[in-house]
């Protein structure tokens, strides 16, 4: 589904110029669940940027399906990222004035979904991810656990073709991250394909291969075996 | 620790330059603007002050009520002061006359060649005048100097024009109107420029009583050129000689069913405010003006403040942290006030420096505005300082307390960990100073739209007869001069570019007005009274007045045909103006043919209604000659005009004016007020959107990770810009709703001293709210589109 070829990245400050993608060659397959790992400072959170539409690349092709998408425009690169994306980050990154119900419908907004399939759909959601009782509490009177599952609420609501999640259970105790864990593997079980940046294997072991970065390109790759067969 | 404190109130002010800067200029050009109407109040209060006694010094003054309502002079008969110098000897302790005129000064050298020839005003005075005002004399006393006839008193500044040397006039002789020589008997200390009295040359008071022709007994009779000023005595109350000056003008008046006659009695300190009555100076400050413009002075203060408060609440929530971290050191909720005071304090002390200079600029402008001689000099008047200071302090308070009190209360728990929301600064409270702040902007821009309307509709309303291209050239009615009218008229009549000549008394449209009562068909005196106009048989052609019914009147130098206008016959009860043609009028103790109706056309300001008025020839009573010009030669014609004048008369001053200046001269305080509308509303609107605009700034700023947010969630630029900007349009929406009402108070009130005015439309209140939604559209719109096209992931990486 996803063809990265040659992708570089070069951030420029008033001091230095800092590559911190050079060269990145990436595939993934619908419905693959992939993690990437590497040392602090290796680019990969540019990396899951650049996927995500955040950032632009300097040169290299980005292929999703068939579509060329780094020749888009602003605004072609935002209707894209609306109706295929879904963004889960380690700071959750909730709108503190807005409730959770209200946070979890705000992609369905931007993708003007009727009021009335939002509901179901958002309501839909939080059951799944048992947060009923919580709907109308703002982010503040969560847990991080709780926040991070309302982050990939509304990363899911939209039921978008990838997930891009970037060291989601960062910020969270194990317990915690093992249901985010867990959410995302059911998720990716229903078909959704993930990539996920992360810094601990024991996360990493729940997808199906693991790319590994070192100063901004891929220096190996391991196919998750017991992860595949379970697949199977 | 206040050292500790300045340097930490500097850092911060330096580290958010851009607020810093906004609050500063928002708070001088607010400061300069109160600055410059303190000194301009100061300087209309200290009109005619430090007399001795001066509480007890008042003007005796003439009223009548009719029918047709209530007029007042500041004039008396002459014979009132000897009557109530006589009627009131127990209450009074001195009374005084004064009188005006004025005309042509001639000075001689020794050798006996004329040496000086200038137009003045001239003061008649009784010596008990000055006895009630302590004027300062240089030479001379109000008992030796003008008690004879034929001594004349000046300036220092007068004498020293004619004579060179004011210490060599006491002795010597200027001529008056070629009539009269005066000996100087004193020199007067300059009188200031903020004094009702700009008394120059003033004659002794014997010297206007030995005329012949003046009437010294009759009581019909009132010149606001009469004043008469008394001193009361130190034990006795103004109330007093209030209750019985009704009984005092029932003794002298005559009895009359027109109206009632009375004098009464007005402090010498409402001289100078009192716009019903005038004064020699002609300047009179409504003391509701002066509050209007205090008012505004406070709006403008207010909306600095309203700026400052909510940029300073705004960012309190990034200093949350040094508040937790001063509270764990032990600093008191007070200190912290104080420390944020401090920070307010040097704002406006900075503030305050700037608004010093912009009043040095803006002074020279606001000098010509009100053609007042106002200075903004601290050593000359101390009171301004006090001002000054008074001001920063109320501003250090107003603008700062509130801020400061908002955040030395944060929770220090809360505060250290940074977890103080962008709410906790007092957002609702700063949403209803936006709303405060803009009705304030919307109200005056309603009413600048509104006044500069009603200034155009009153210079295009058709006043019913032309003024334009009209010289008013003044005559003397001496019986000398009266026989050089023909050959002048003659003269200036082949003049190229002169399309008419007429002589007459006032043109259709004066602020001089003569009133008389006059019987209509033989009957009894009718019961209201006319505006007379004398005038040849050329004027209806000069001033292109036309006629309702009849014919304008033939040539004749006393009354013979008469002409009225529309309102005098409606108010006579004649229906078809054709019946009254042929009809004998009876004014002045004489009669004449009414031969004409004029159209109606507007003989008084705007602000009056058309009265009754009525046009008869009499010669000796015209004092100009109207010159109709070709508007296009008149830089041509003038010149010429004045030549001929100045062979025609060698002996007497020439001077004209043009009757639309003078027209126009009805509406200065309008045209005054208007420019001030402008200058104001164009700083509030300024003081407003800066405001703002720091305001949107912030917002943006802590937006910032929102904006971000919603951005990865898809939300579009526009989609972004228009939900930082949607409660900015809200409160300006709202603040237009709240404005509207007062504003439609304001100028319906204002409208209604007009009895020809514009109608109240909904287009002022309409643009008003245009105006001010697209300028807040664009100012927020600025930063907005900013802030939601600035690069997203940086904010999304760190809490
Ligand atoms: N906005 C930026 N401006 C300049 N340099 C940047 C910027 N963002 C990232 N970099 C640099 O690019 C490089 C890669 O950064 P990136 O955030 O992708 O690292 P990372 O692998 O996600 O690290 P971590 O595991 O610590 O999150 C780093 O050297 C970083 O300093
Ligand atoms: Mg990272």
């Amino acid at each position: 589904m996803i063809k990265i070829e040659n992708l570089e990245k070069v951030y420029k400050t008033e001091e230095v110029e800092t590559t911190a993608l050079n060269g990145i060659n990436l595939h993934v397959k619908e419905g693959e669940f992939v993690s990437i790992m590497g040392p602090s400072g290796c680019g990969k959170s540019t990396l899951l940027n650049v996927m995500g539409l955040l950032d632009k690349p300097e040169s290299g092709s980005y292929k999703f399906i068939d579509t060329e998408l780094l020749t888009l425009n602003d605004r072609e690169r935002s209707n894209f990222r609306k109706r295929n994306m879904g963004f889960v980050f380690q700071n959750f990154n909730l709108i503190d004035e807005l409730t959770v119900f209200e946070n979890i419908e705000l992609p369905l907004i931007y993708n003007r979904i009727p009021a009335s399939e939002r509901k179901t759909l958002v309501n839909e959601i939080i059951e799944r991810m048992n947060i009923v009782n919580r709907s109308g509490h703002f982010p503040q009177q969560l847990s991080g656990g709780q926040q991070q599952r309302v982050a990939v609420a509304r990363a899911l609501v939209t039921k978008p073709k990838l997930v891009l999640a970037d060291e989601p259970t960062g910020n969270l105790d194990s317990s915690h991250g093992n249901e985010v864990m867990e959410l995302l593997c059911e998720l990716n079980e229903t078909g959704t394909t993930i990539v996920m940046v992360t810094h601990s294997s024991h996360d990493a072991s729940f997808s199906n291969r693991i790319i590994n970065l070192k100063d901004g390109h891929v220096v190996s790759e391991k196919i998750n075996k017991s992860r595949n067969e379970e697949l199977i | 620790m206040f050292k500790l404190n300045l340097k930490i109130a500097w850092r911060n002010l330096w580290k958010n330059k851009g607020y810093t800067f906004i609050n500063i200029l928002g708070l001088s050009i607010g400061m300069a603007s109160c600055i410059l109407i303190f000194i301009f109040i100061r300087y209309q209060m200290s009109f005619d002050e430090g007399f001795k006694n001066e509480d007890r010094i008042y003007r005796l003054t003439t009223n009548w009520t009719s029918a047709d309502g209530f007029a007042e002079s500041q004039g008396v008969p002459k014979p009132t002061p000897a009557a109530f110098r006589n009627d009131f000897k127990n209450q009074v302790e001195k009374v005084g006359s004064i009188r005006q005129d004025g005309g042509v000064i001639k000075v001689k050298d020794d050798a006996g060649k004329e040496r000086i020839k200038v137009q003045e005003d001239v003061f008649y005075a009784e010596p008990e005048f000055f006895q009630i005002m302590n004027f300062e004399w240089l030479e001379g006393n109000p008992n030796q100097s003008l008690t004879q006839p034929n001594t004349v008193v000046l300036s220092q500044e007068m004498a020293n024009k004619l004579f060179g040397d004011w210490n060599k006039a006491v002795g010597k002789t200027i001529n008056y109107q070629n009539r009269d020589n005066f000996t100087v008997s004193g020199i007067l200390k300059d009188i200031p420029d903020n004094s009702s009295f700009p008394l120059n040359i003033v004659v002794s008071y014997q010297t206007f009583k030995n005329y012949k022709n003046e009437n010294f007994n009759s009581w019909g009779n009132t010149s606001s050129n009469d004043e008469c000023y008394f001193l009361l005595k130190p034990s006795v109350s103004i109330d007093e000689i209030r209750s019985i000056l009704p009984k005092f003008s029932e003794k002298y008046f005559q009895k009359d069913n027109s109206g009632k006659e009375e004098i009464s009695a007005q402090a010498l300190t409402d001289v100078h405010y009192n716009e019903n009555l005038g004064n020699f100076a002609n300047r009179t400050m409504p003391k509701k003006e002066l509050y209007g413009l205090a008012i505004i002075g406070a709006f403008l203060l207010l909306t600095a403040c309203i700026n400052f408060i909510n940029l300073a609440t705004a960012q309190a929530v990034s200093r949350s942290k040094e508040v937790g971290v001063r509270k764990v050191m032990g600093s008191l909720r007070k200190q912290l006030v104080f420390q944020f005071l401090t920070e307010t304090l040097t704002i406006s002390v900075l503030a305050l420096l700037i608004a010093c200079v912009l009043t040095e600029i803006a002074l020279p402008g606001m000098r010509s505005l009100f053609q007042d001689n106002i200075s903004f000099s601290i050593i000359s008047h101390p009171i301004i300082l006090v001002f000054i200071v008074v001001l920063v302090i109320v501003v250090s308070f107003l603008a700062g307390f509130y801020p400061a009190m908002v955040m030395s209360g944060f929770s220090p728990a809360l505060a250290i960990k940074n977890k103080i929301s962008a709410n906790a600064g007092g957002l609702g409270l700063r949403k209803v100073l936006v709303v405060v702040q803009f009705s304030i902007t919307v109200i005056l821009i309603i009413g600048t739209l509104v006044v500069l309307k009603q200034m155009n509709y009153m210079r295009e309303k058709p006043l019913g007869f032309n003024p334009s291209a009209i010289a008013m050239v003044s005559v003397r009615n001496d019986s000398l001069s009266l026989l050089k009218y023909q050959i002048l008229q003659e003269r200036v009549s082949k003049i190229p570019g002169v399309l008419s000549t007429s002589f007459c008394r006032n043109p259709p449209s004066s602020s001089n007005n003569n009133e008389s009562n006059f019987r209509y068909n033989g009957t009894e005196k009718a019961n209201f009274q006319v505006n007379t106009k004398v005038a040849d048989e050329n004027y209806f052609k000069t001033f292109g007045l036309t006629f309702a019914a009849g014919r304008g009147f033939s040539k004749s130098d006393t009354i013979r045909e008469i002409v009225v206008n529309e309102t005098a016959l409606k108010k006579l009860n004649v229906v078809n103006f054709n019946d009254a043609l042929g009809k004998k009028i009876r004014i002045w103790d004489k009669e004449g043919t009414l031969v004409g109706v004029v159209k109606d056309f507007n003989n008084l300001s705007l602000h009056e209604p058309i009265s009754p008025v009525l046009i008869t020839t009499v010669k000796e009573n015209y004092r100009n000659l109207a010159v109709k010009m070709d508007s296009k030669q008149i830089l041509a014609v003038m010149p010429k005009i004045e030549k001929i004048w100045n062979d025609t008369f060698p002996e007497n001053f020439y001077s004209a004016s043009f009757v639309d200046d003078d027209i126009s001269q009805y509406y200065e305080t309008e045209r005054v007020m208007g420019v001030l509308f402008k200058v104001f509303a164009g700083v509030i609107i300024f003081i407003s959107f800066i405001g703002l605009f720091g305001l949107i700034s912030f917002v943006a700023t802590q937006r910032t990770k929102e904006v971000a947010i919603r951005k990865v969630l898809g939300a579009s630029t526009i989609e972004l810009v228009r939900m930082l900007n949607g409660s900015f349009l809200i409160m300006v929406f709202i603040a237009n709703l709240v404005a509207w009402p007062l504003a439609y108070l304001f100028i319906s009130k204002w409208l209604s001293t007009f009895t020809y005015r514009i109608e109240i439309s909904i287009w002022p209140f309409a643009l008003a709210m245009i105006i001010s939604m697209v300028i807040t559209l664009i100012t927020v719109s600025i930063r907005s589109f900013k802030a939601a096209n600035a690069n997203t992931i940086d904010a999304l990486k760190y809490e």
